[in-house]
């Protein structure tokens, strides 16, 4: 039985309006063969988390340029679990200082992508761990 | 399904979920419209499904056209005008696969904003085969999922309308085809027979220059004495215009789903599948029969009758 090709949410939450890079990450991890759903700009966590449970996504990917992912990304990982989504892994990239990793990590972030971040590193990142993975 | 996963697992599963469904639980209805493709779990979800023929709930609409066409857009301003009168709406709206790496970048959403505490809409975004006759695989089941969790309306966006064996017309009510200004697409998709299919030509984009003048032009192919006539409206997502008129002449047209001929067309397919399954168990049976052929001298035909022949027998 062939596998079947994981589907990522690619999201930008918050209010900067930069896209250029989260449709870099979309069209690499297109060309790794996921299904990357692009969503589009300036969403809150809810309306995240709606496309989320509606595409039935295995992964999301955030991107915050705007400095407000303390507050965002644990927002989103809460509206998660309250809706069952306890097996959506989350990603985060865009603009993080080192030291806020950890508490990111902490709330339940799978991989934090910091701005030295290679596009390649975050293609092999989703590679490896889908293939490690089952649901 | 893992290795190990055993048949009564899958069918533990599934019976929860198809619980959680029948409560309409959007979850549920989620991820019973992500397993339809794995063959497994489609054969039971069949089985849930249960009745070859039951009632007509959903209008169902494919909106088609080329890439850039404005698709979305339009489906996007429908969706709050539905609301308004009440009706719900499920979207399935496809993008094609890449055909190197069979990755898709899926992007209709953007485009069909959506209130997030709004529960009568349901936006669900698939791949297709790439090229224009892809339609997304297990349509069919999908669709019959979204009818049966009750929505009013399930609209298909899509740039493909299937071939020979699954079109896209043989699962809708109505085809409407969108075809924006000076693109000359219209004469791309008469060579393609797809203007003689659909129900309803809709020129998009009726803000810009040159709108008028594409749907006279389809007007004048269209309309050939001797043929019935075929309506060609105008529309213009980014204005507002002609919105509520096209979805009056999609409540009051008559529908063209047959069921009979659809349900017929549905039992076929999974026929074709559950054959097409036998004869890959059946591998060995293809050098044997080609062995045959050469020692009696058959020609490439008579070994075929002869392989479908044992084919079709002894199946279980
Ligand atoms: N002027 C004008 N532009 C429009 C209208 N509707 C859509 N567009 C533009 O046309 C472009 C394509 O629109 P989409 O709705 O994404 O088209 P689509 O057919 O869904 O495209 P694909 O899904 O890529 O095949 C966008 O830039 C829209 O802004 C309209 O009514 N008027
Ligand atoms: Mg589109």
């Amino acid at each position: 039985m062939a596998a079947r090709t994981r589907r990522i949410v690619l999201a930008k939450v918050g209010l900067d309006g930069h896209d250029r890079g989260i449709k870099v990450v979309a069209r690499a991890l297109r060309d790794a063969g996921f299904e990357v759903i692009y969503p589009g700009l300036w969403l809150s966590p809810e309306a995240v988390v709606r496309v989320v449970a509606e595409e039935d996504a295995d992964w999301l990917g955030i991107s915050l340029l705007s400095g407000a992912h303390l507050i965002l990304v644990p927002k989103v990982v809460e509206l998660l679990r309250q809706q069952g989504l306890h097996h959506v892994r989350v990603v985060v990239g865009g603009t993080i200082p080192e030291e806020d990793v950890a508490a990111l990590l902490a709330c339940g972030v799978a991989k934090v992508f910091g701005p030295g971040s290679s596009l390649s590193d975050i293609v092999r990142y989703f590679q490896d761990v889908d293939s490690h993975a089952s649901r | 399904m893992q290795a190990g996963e055993s048949a009564q697992d899958l069918d533990l599963v599934l019976k929860s979920l198809w619980a959680a469904y029948q409560q309409g639980e959007r979850r549920a209805l989620a991820r019973l419209l992500t397993l339809v493709d794995q063959a497994a779990y489609r054969r039971t979800i069949y089985k849930c499904l249960a009745h070859a023929f039951p009632e007509q709930t959903s209008l169902t609409v494919a909106v088609t056209g080329s890439p850039g066409a404005g698709k979305s857009t339009l489906i996007g301003k429908l969706l709050p005008l539905l609301r308004q009168q009440g009706r719900t709406v499920a979207v399935l709206a496809c993008d094609p696969r890449s055909p190197l790496t069979g990755g898709a970048l899926l992007g209709d959403r953007i485009r069909m904003p959506v209130p997030v505490d709004e529960q009568g809409i349901y936006i669900r975004s698939l791949a297709t085969p790439p090229g224009r006759q892809g339609i997304a695989e297990n349509l069919d089941v999908r669709i019959a999922l979204l009818e049966k969790f009750g929505f009013d309306w399930v609209v298909i966006e899509t740039v493909g309308v299937g071939q020979a064996d699954v079109a896209i017309g043989d699962l809708v009510d109505f085809l409407v085809l969108l075809i924006p200004p000076e693109s000359g697409d219209e004469i791309q998709w008469e060579k393609a027979g797809l203007l003689e299919i659909a129900d309803l030509v809709v020129v998009s984009k009726g803000d810009l220059p040159g709108a008028a003048r594409t749907a006279a032009q389809l007007q004048q192919t269209l309309n050939l004495p001797g043929f019935p006539p075929k309506p060609v409206t105008v529309v213009s997502a980014a204005k507002n215009l002609g919105l509520s008129d096209l979805v009056s002449r999609l409540m009051q047209s008559p529908r063209r789903r047959r069921l009979q001929e659809y349900y017929a067309r549905r039992l076929l397919l999974l026929a074709q599948e559950i054959l097409a399954e036998r004869f890959a168990e059946k591998k060995d049976l293809v050098a044997r029969v080609l062995e045959e052929a050469r020692q009696n001298g058959w020609d490439t035909w008579e070994a075929a009758c002869e392989l479908a022949r044992r084919l079709s027998e002894n199946g279980h």
